[in-house]
């Protein structure tokens, strides 16, 4: 015979005066106005709904906890979790929350979809967001402050003292931009080439139009095309704002991996900052890839000979070999042989004409740049 | 020992008994605080950080909801209205200043003078600080505490925690370290006597020169255990510190030693590493057990002498010195 159904009307709790800790056993029923509670001491208490609010009771097995009354206020606890069904039943407008306990089975498939969406939200704005609105940003920053950058960024690593001003070659070096640069549409920068007195095999851009050249590397070129063709590459950071983005990039990912962990400490702070580099260095690897293959481009638009850029890419990695410092041009932009790979098969698809760079020159003579006494 | 889910036990032998080694419990679980954690995670990023503060007090809610004494649960009032604004307030006070002050060289490129000048005011501008914030985190915390409705409160003066700090600090670069345990107690010692349950105080009993041995057997120790002697140095000071607290009538005990407490931390770390930090939920649960499995309650307290006492914060008596309290509104660190 089945049980008869029995509504619950009454409630064991207790009462909170809020000017003690002491807590008194009370007894609540439920009515559609409000609830009605009597404690041991025999006093009884009318606690009309509009007057209460739900502070705690949410999770499973939590009692629930009403309050009423302003900044100290009455307490009303009841642990038994029913309670919370019979009152979002009679007092739909004060248990919003009662309904999660009925849902509680489905929490785990609702938990693991939004781990996953959170997932898929956190790679796309690494993969995609981020750098995609570091490039709008980037583009947008007056000319003027990417300058100061630049000075900035040379007046450190270029010092006057340290730089080859010979007029003659640099006048030459600098006709070989000209060149690259001729059958570019408008662009903004004054394009400037500064040469280093120093053995280091590199090279760099800086914000702003300023392309720095070491001697080391300029050594090792063995004609016009093949510096042209780091030239062309440096070109490109600078027009399409590698710095700047790399700079945005960097900031974003630390703002992303901060949200993700939310209360950093300790071991975590070691972690997100090595988590934060390998980003950086992934950001920075695809812009060596657009700048190798948009350098490449810029030659081809410019009639000069790709072949001299792949020459002087795989001298430097043979060398590297050998002695690490003939790396130092390519070590920070990595996976070497695959962009060797990539640069030749570009080059091979081209069999234009190709005019010759500064014809009447003997590469040779622009091994004296750094001879000049310096200022 | 720690009841981990159920319900809390209906029976009581009523309030005002002794309750010999009561425990604090903690019902909260990582699943759940990872519910949190992921909400928090969605809308922090929709909103490019700002949410930060209303996640923050997300998860201090459920904690403190989740923790209960005698079959009550603790509540969390502050709000991420509040947060933000002390945040704001200490970022405009101090964080603007002192960006200020580490850059300014720039300018006085030729200037040595000026540059000592300015890099000198920023590292005093950080030790002023560091009081400053953490007395203020101590007031605004334990002011949206509550339990079983009665607000918690600290009552010590920020101006009295500079000069504690500023010295104790003289003293630790003076005595070469020597200082530190002795330092750590009496830091401990402020932030636990002026705080209240009401108006009942709570109370501490120690002086740092009982650490010492403790502290320097770690310090000697510490380059043939790789560091590790240093586990049973903060065992200890944990130890020491609980056994010496004590709350009206009843006092505190604490039993975690060194072995436990690397191993958990281990434990803790190769968590975090293996799921590039998706794990924190989990930790902050098991850290809260950790902590609650070695501490009781001993003694009677009667729990009908503490009454509700919620003191504004301008009545903490400072006089022109108030100002030293802007923070106390919304400043909730660490």
């Amino acid at each position: 015979m089945p049980e008869p159904y029995t509504i619950r009307t009454t409630w064991e709790g207790y009462y909170l005066d809020g000017q003690s800790a002491v807590r008194h056993r009370a007894v609540v029923s439920l009515f559609s106005y409000g609830l009605v509670f009597s404690t041991e001491d025999g006093g009884s208490h009318s606690w009309p709904y509009a007057d209460l609010r739900q502070t705690q009771g949410f999770h499973a097995d939590e009692p629930v906890r009403l309050e009423r009354g302003g900044d100290i206020p009455e307490l009303l606890v009841v642990p038994e979790p029913a309670f919370l069904t019979a009152l979002s039943q009679t007092a739909p407008q004060l248990a919003t929350r009662a309904v999660r306990l009925r849902q509680r089975r489905r929490l785990w498939l609702r938990t693991s979809l939004a781990a996953i969406g959170a997932i898929v939200l956190v790679m796309a704005l690494y993969l995609w967001g981020i750098p995609v609105l570091s490039a709008l940003v980037a583009s947008r920053i007056p000319l003027a402050w990417e300058e100061r950058l630049g000075r900035e960024v040379v007046a450190h690593i270029a010092p006057p003292e340290k730089q080859c001003t010979d007029p003659i070659r640099l006048r030459f070096l600098e006709a070989i931009i000209t060149t690259l640069t001729g059958s570019l549409p408008e662009q903004p920068y004054t394009l400037r080439i500064l040469v280093v007195d120093d053995a280091t095999v590199n090279a760099f851009a800086a914000p702003g139009g300023y392309i720095v050249v070491f001697r080391g590397l300029l050594d090792l070129t063995g004609s016009a095309e093949e510096l042209a063709g780091v030239l062309a590459h440096e070109v490109q950071h600078i027009l399409q704002h590698h710095v700047t983005r790399l700079l945005l990039e960097h900031a974003s990912t630390g703002l992303l991996l901060t949200a993700l962990t939310g209360d950093v400490s300790g071991a975590m702070v070691f972690g997100l900052e090595s988590a934060r580099l390998l980003g950086t260095l992934q950001h920075r690897r695809q812009h060596e890839a657009e700048a190798d293959v948009a350098g490449l481009q810029l030659l081809l638009a410019a009639a000069v000979d790709p072949s001299g850029m792949v020459t002087l890419f795989e001298h430097l990695h043979e060398e590297g070999q050998n002695a690490p410092r003939f790396l130092h041009y390519l070590s920070t932009h990595p996976n070497t042989t695959q962009r060797i790979a990539t640069l030749k098969a570009l080059a091979g698809q081209s069999s234009r004409q190709f005019r010759k760079l500064l014809p009447d020159y003997d590469w040779e003579d622009m091994y004296h740049i750094c001879a000049a006494p310096h200022p | 020992m720690v009841q981990a889910g159920g319900e809390p036990p209906r029976e009581y032998p009523g309030d005002g008994m002794a309750a010999e080694g009561r425990t604090i419990a903690f019902y909260g679980r990582g699943g759940e605080l990872f519910g949190v954690f992921l909400v928090n995670l969605c809308l922090t990023l929709v909103t490019l950080g700002i949410y930060h503060f209303w996640a923050r007090v997300r998860v201090l809610r459920y904690l403190w909801g989740q923790t209960a004494f005698a079959g009550d649960r603790f509540a969390y009032h502050g709000t991420g209205k509040e947060l933000w604004k002390g945040w704001l307030k200490a970022a405009l006070i101090f964080g603007l200043p002192f960006f200020f002050l580490k850059n300014v060289g720039e300018f006085f490129a030729g200037n040595l003078p000026l540059q000592i000048t300015a890099a000198l005011l920023a590292y005093i501008l950080v030790l002023v600080f560091i009081p400053i914030a953490m007395v203020n985190t101590r007031r605004y915390r334990l002011s949206r505490t509550s339990w079983r409705g009665i607000r918690f409160s600290f009552r010590g003066r920020v101006i009295d925690f500079i000069k504690l700090y500023l010295r104790g600090m003289l003293l630790s670069v003076i005595t070469l370290g020597l200082y530190i345990p002795i330092f750590a107690a009496r830091r401990h010692a402020f932030m636990v006597s002026h705080a209240y349950v009401g108006n009942q105080a709570w109370q501490f009993h120690g002086r740092g020169q009982e650490l010492f041995s403790s502290f320097v057997r770690a310090i000697l120790l510490f380059p043939f255990t790789l560091g590790l002697s240093w586990f049973w140095y903060t065992a200890a000071k944990r130890r020491y510190f609980w056994n010496h607290t004590a709350l009206a009538t009843a006092r505190f005990q604490c039993t975690v030693t060194g072995g436990p407490l690397l191993l958990f931390t281990l434990g803790n770390l190769l968590l975090l590493l293996c799921t590039v930090g998706f794990a924190w939920p989990w930790v902050v649960v098991r850290n809260v057990q950790f902590a609650l499995r070695y501490l009781t309650f001993v003694g009677d307290l009667d729990l009908a002498s503490i009454r509700q006492d919620v003191q504004p914060a301008s009545a903490i008596g400072e006089g022109f010195m108030s100002f030293l309290n802007f923070l106390d509104t919304g400043l909730d660190l660490g």
